[in-house]
């Protein structure tokens, strides 16, 4: 075997490693799932602060309620 | 380090490192297969020993840089009495690992007991993968 077939067969070796190493990156991610920290922690904050809103409502309505029946 | 590491892995440092030790783990897989062609052990038509050895050489390399960053993630993010078989067993690998580096590099003389030293350091890998990220992900 010449010199061209040992390199073509060492960039194969090097190709077959590229492929194990991105069909375990694909498996391992799809096994933990792909939400981040970073994006279940900005879901976090968003369901905080709807259900602050939901409270401020509440009150006003409350106040509203309060004012209505002092009249 | 606790919180370049937070940065750089954007919070996941513990799924960062399960992928990085999976890859590493696969690789170790695939290093065993390399040099079973390159000891004439396993012989394809497709593959040749010289090619095998210096495939097993690079990817070697990959797989040290890797380990160390996955070990240094491990030291800077999480206490020892957390996983103490893990990091026992992690230690014996990075030591294994050294000694075969040596033997590769200088020490020619204790050459024949590279397969041994590459089995003990798959086994190794083994053992560590199972103790976390193989812990991990079976959870």
């Amino acid at each position: 075997m010449d010199e061209r077939s040992r390199t073509r067969q060492l960039i194969g070796s090097l190709l077959a490693a590229v492929a194990i190493v991105a069909v375990v990156v694909v498996a391992v991610t799809a096994r933990l799932g792909p939400t981040s920290v970073a994006e279940l922690d900005a879901r976090e904050e968003a369901l905080e602060q709807r259900q602050e809103a939901q409270e401020e409502q509440l009150e006003a309505r409350q106040e509203r309620r309060e004012e209505r029946l002092g009249n | 380090m606790e919180g370049f590491f937070e940065t750089i892995t954007r919070g996941n440092v513990t799924e960062v490192k399960v992928v990085l030790a999976s890859v590493v783990m696969a690789l170790a897989g695939y290093q065993v297969f390399l040099m079973a062609i390159g000891y004439g052990k396993l012989r394809l038509r497709f593959l040749e020993r010289a090619p095998a050895t210096r495939a097993h050489r690079a990817i070697g390399g990959t797989i040290v840089v890797v380990s160390l960053l996955v070990a240094a993630m491990c030291l800077a993010y999480f206490e020892l009495d957390e996983a103490a078989v893990h990091a026992v067993v992690a230690s014996a690998l990075l030591a294994v690992l050294a000694l075969k580096l040596v033997v590769v590099r200088w020490w020619h003389s204790a050459g024949r007991f590279l397969p041994l030293l590459g089995i003990t350091v798959f086994v190794l890998f083994g053992l560590t993968w199972l103790t976390s990220a193989g812990d991990f992900l079976s959870d």
